[in-house]
């Protein structure tokens, strides 16, 4: 919760809903929770507005209620990690392609962008945007499949609803039907298409939204499987998927430590598959090398049923933390101060001239880098102190050391900061060069509007000649400049969600 | 009472040039120190004939002329006899002539051994004022029986030690260090040569076919093998040894390119390591390695909208 968060959640919020919803939420987040006529008082917004907003957010689950003492009262409160989560939109969507197809695909797409629907309306939804494309027909049973497929494996869950009647509702959930499915009329679904009369469906009030908790699994487990595939091969790789896919079995997901898994269970799943050839006739070795290799993420804990493993998720994290914030040290500063670093993270507690010494740098310099790893916050600085003995010279000691739960926070302010940046730096570029892109697009509307009326290639050709090969360039580099903007934004998230995982596991 | 007298034995000196020669010659050499040291009062020409009976004299006398040269005996006339005394060639006394003082301050440079004394604990130890240690000191050196080496620890700071003594690696900095400067170009390109060494290995292991396990092990080098390699390669003027080129594969461990591990006899092995993660999206901006990015903010001189580090990127 800090300032330059505020800025980046500001900017996601104003690109999304508007600046009227900005002020709302910004609002909420300085302050906190607080019930409606304070917003109203403070923001300056007319009522209508507020609510207008606040119900835009409540939707969209950035913000949430809970009853004022006074029952009559609501207090809102903003959810800010849930706006990060909405740069991860096209992660989360290309996650579901892969996993189940085109079809999952849009019906999680629709349901993000709606924030919360019935299934139904989903179906009905997704059929119409299908049936568009002739040659890819599909049934609504099968659109029914798809969407119950994904209830089951977590990924959509239904939202909290109230059943009695009160001016602030008390949202609640009977156990289990967190993602038991409910009835789906596909006869109605048929009939309503066919007709285009909006019909009364049985399901109607059941909400469902997307489980964002269970694709950052997914995405940590990702981030695992392509580490280790990384560090070894692929094959290690894949021995590290099978692991981490038997341990759901018998762990919670967000365990810190996942359960003893029979490693007979494995190479059963690995005989049976074909992919990996190497993978069976070397199985037992790389069990090994990946159970001593010095990372220590998976170790044996017991002999029963030919041996059993435990993966270390909590650990996992820690060491990539630590190799993103070593990677941010390198680049900033230089390899040396990378190496001082990894000193002061191996040593723990480390004097100063121990450092040149070890680290074989001149001490000038290692002198230089410590102190400037120092002063940008990396290593932290304990100071001994004796108690003087009598009037001799009292000896202080001085020792580096490294608060990585403190580092791993600054690097993601510094996340936040270049997000913000970024965002702040692709609106700029836009309205520098809006004059040009909106002739772009009064263009393409013309030449589009006299293609469907039938104009000959000459006429159209006209039309295009009248963004001059000036200008067309001027298009070519701001298209190049947003694509590369996207782009980092969405790796910067990557680093986000590396770091805040190893926070949450912290 | 004893005299110590300088003469020089008039003895035909045998010169023989055979290695078989010089061989008995080494051998008849630690006979008689041995003998000269059992017997610390000194020993006779008697004595040497009567242990040594089957050596020839002139090969005993070209060992006895090399011993008083290079300083082990000291030679006496007792009762008009020589005598012949073992004396420590790692002690010497100063020379004639010096007073009081120089005896003092040599004695307490000689306890200093090669790490050498620094002068302020010489003036501590020896209670002189400093004019007159400065005076003492300087004599000695002129007589070269002391000499002052810079510290590599501390530029300015010089210790004294003997003279024919070989400085100690913490004065020196050992073969890192040409003339108190450290060579970090030299330690680098080592460093870099170590690195393509354990590569190479772990690239060559993982050729052969035969399971992670054999490609592993393979993988493993020993500061031994790197330090055939670097010697072969012929990059070091100086010799090093391996715990030189330990040091060095430590740094390549330190640049997360290497992994150690302890081998089953007690020395480490070393070995080419991936890391898990491949270069993350904040070091691709420039943000993530701006150096003024504590001062940027959406307003002010420094600010994303005219950031020039920015800009740069964006048209490369």
């Amino acid at each position: 919760m800090s300032a330059q968060l505020g800025k980046v959640l500001a900017l996601i919020i104003s690109d999304r809903f508007g600046p009227v919803v900005e002020k709302v939420g910004m609002y909420l987040f300085q302050y906190g929770t607080s019930p409606l006529l304070y917003i109203v008082k403070n923001t300056g917004l007319p009522l209508g507005k507020v609510k207008e907003s606040l119900c835009v957010l409540i939707k969209y689950r950035l913000v949430f209620f809970v009853p004022n003492k006074n029952e009559n009262i609501a207090n809102y409160t903003f959810i800010a990690d849930n706006v990060l989560l909405m740069l991860r939109y096209p992660k989360y969507i290309h996650l579901i392609k892969r996993k189940f197809g085109d079809e999952s695909e849009m019906i999680v797409e629709e349901i993000l962008q709606k924030g919360y629907w019935t299934a139904s309306d989903v179906i009905q939804k997704v059929f119409q945007r299908l049936s568009k494309n002739v040659d890819n027909a599909v049934s609504f049973g099968q659109l029914k499949d798809k969407f119950v497929s994904l209830v089951t494996a977590k990924y959509l869950v239904r939202i909290p609803y109230s059943e009695e009647d009160r001016p602030v509702p008390n949202l609640i959930l009977q156990e289990g039907e967190l993602h038991s499915i409910s009835e789906i009329d596909i006869q109605q679904l048929v009939i309503s298409a066919k007709t285009g009369q909006p019909f009364c469906f049985p399901d109607q009030g059941v909400y469902w939204a997307v489980n964002f908790d269970r694709f950052h699994q997914d995405m940590r487990d990702k981030i695992i499987v392509a580490a280790f595939t990384r560090k070894f091969d692929e094959n290690a790789g894949e021995l590290v998927r099978l692991l981490l896919q038997q341990m759901y079995i018998r762990t919670q997901p967000w365990a810190d430590v996942s359960n003893p898994v029979p490693i007979i269970e494995i190479k059963d799943i690995i005989k049976k598959q074909t992919g990996f050839p190497q993978l069976n006739v070397f199985f037992d070795q790389y069990v090994n090398v990946i159970e001593q290799d010095s990372c220590n993420l998976i170790r044996k804990s017991g002999e029963a049923s030919g041996g059993s493993f435990q993966i270390f998720l909590k650990e996992a994290f820690t060491q990539f933390a630590w190799e993103v914030i070593e990677q941010c040290v390198l680049e900033k500063l230089d390899s040396k101060a990378a190496r001082i670093f990894r000193l002061v993270k191996l040593k723990q507690y480390i004097e100063p001239d121990q450092i040149q010494q070890l680290a074989m740098i001149p001490a000038k310099e290692a002198k230089r880098l410590s102190y400037q790893l120092f002063e940008e916050n990396f290593l932290q600085i304990q100071e001994l102190r004796k108690a003087p003995v009598g009037n001799g010279p009292s000896k202080s000691f001085m020792l580096f050391h490294i608060n990585l739960p403190q580092v791993a926070q600054m690097i993601l302010e510094l996340c936040y900061k270049t997000l913000f940046n970024i965002m702040t730096r692709r609106s700029h570029e836009k309205v520098m060069n809006k004059r040009i892109i909106d002739k772009k697009q009064r263009v393409d509307t013309i030449s589009m509007g006299m293609r469907a009326q039938g104009a000959s290639e000459d006429q159209l050709a006209d039309i295009e000649e009248m963004i001059t090969p000036p200008e067309r360039e001027i298009l070519e580099k701001i298209d190049r400049t947003m694509k590369k903007l996207t782009l980092v934004e969405l790796e910067i998230d990557d680093t986000i969600f590396l770091l805040q995982m190893y926070l949450i596991y912290e | 009472m004893e005299k110590k007298v300088q003469i020089k034995t008039e003895m035909s000196e045998d010169r023989g040039g055979d290695s078989s020669q010089t061989e008995d010659r080494d051998n008849v050499e630690a006979r008689l120190l041995e003998l000269a040291k059992s017997h610390p009062e000194g020993i006779s020409n008697d004595d040497i004939k009567q242990h040594m009976k089957e050596v020839p004299l002139p090969e005993i006398t070209t060992v006895i002329n090399k011993c008083l040269k290079n300083g082990t005996f000291d030679l006496f006339r007792t009762k008009d006899k020589l005598f012949y005394k073992y004396k420590d060639p790692s002690k010497k006394t100063v020379n004639k002539g010096a007073d009081n003082e120089e005896k003092v301050v040599y004695k307490i440079i000689e306890e200093a051994g090669n790490k050498g004394i620094w002068i302020r604990d010489i003036r501590f130890k020896s209670n002189l004022n400093m004019t007159q240690l400065n005076k003492v000191l300087k004599s000695l050196e002129t007589k070269k029986i002391i000499k002052a080496v810079k510290s590599v620890s501390a530029s300015k700071k010089k210790v004294y030690m003997l003279y024919d003594l070989e400085p100690d690696n913490t004065v020196t900095g050992g073969a890192w260090y040409q003339d108190q400067d450290f060579e970090s170009e030299f330690v680098d390109v080592l460093s870099q040569q170590c690195h393509r060494y354990l590569l190479q290995k772990w690239e060559d292991a993982n050729k052969i076919s035969g399971g992670p396990l054999l490609a592993r092990n393979r993988s493993y080098a020993t500061a031994g093998d790197v330090h055939k390699f670097i010697s072969e390669l012929g990059i070091s003027k100086v010799s090093l040894s391996v715990e030189d080129i330990e040091s060095i594969l430590y740094t390549v461990v330190l640049d997360n390119n290497a992994e150690r591990i302890l081998a089953t006899n007690g020395s480490y092995l070393y070995r080419a390591v991936n890391r898990f993660l491949p270069s993350h999206g904040l070091v691709k901006t420039t943000c993530g390695v701006c150096p003024v990015a504590n001062r940027c903010a959406d307003m002010g001189l420094i600010n994303p909208k005219v950031c020039t580090y920015l800009s740069d990127w964006l048209n490369n």
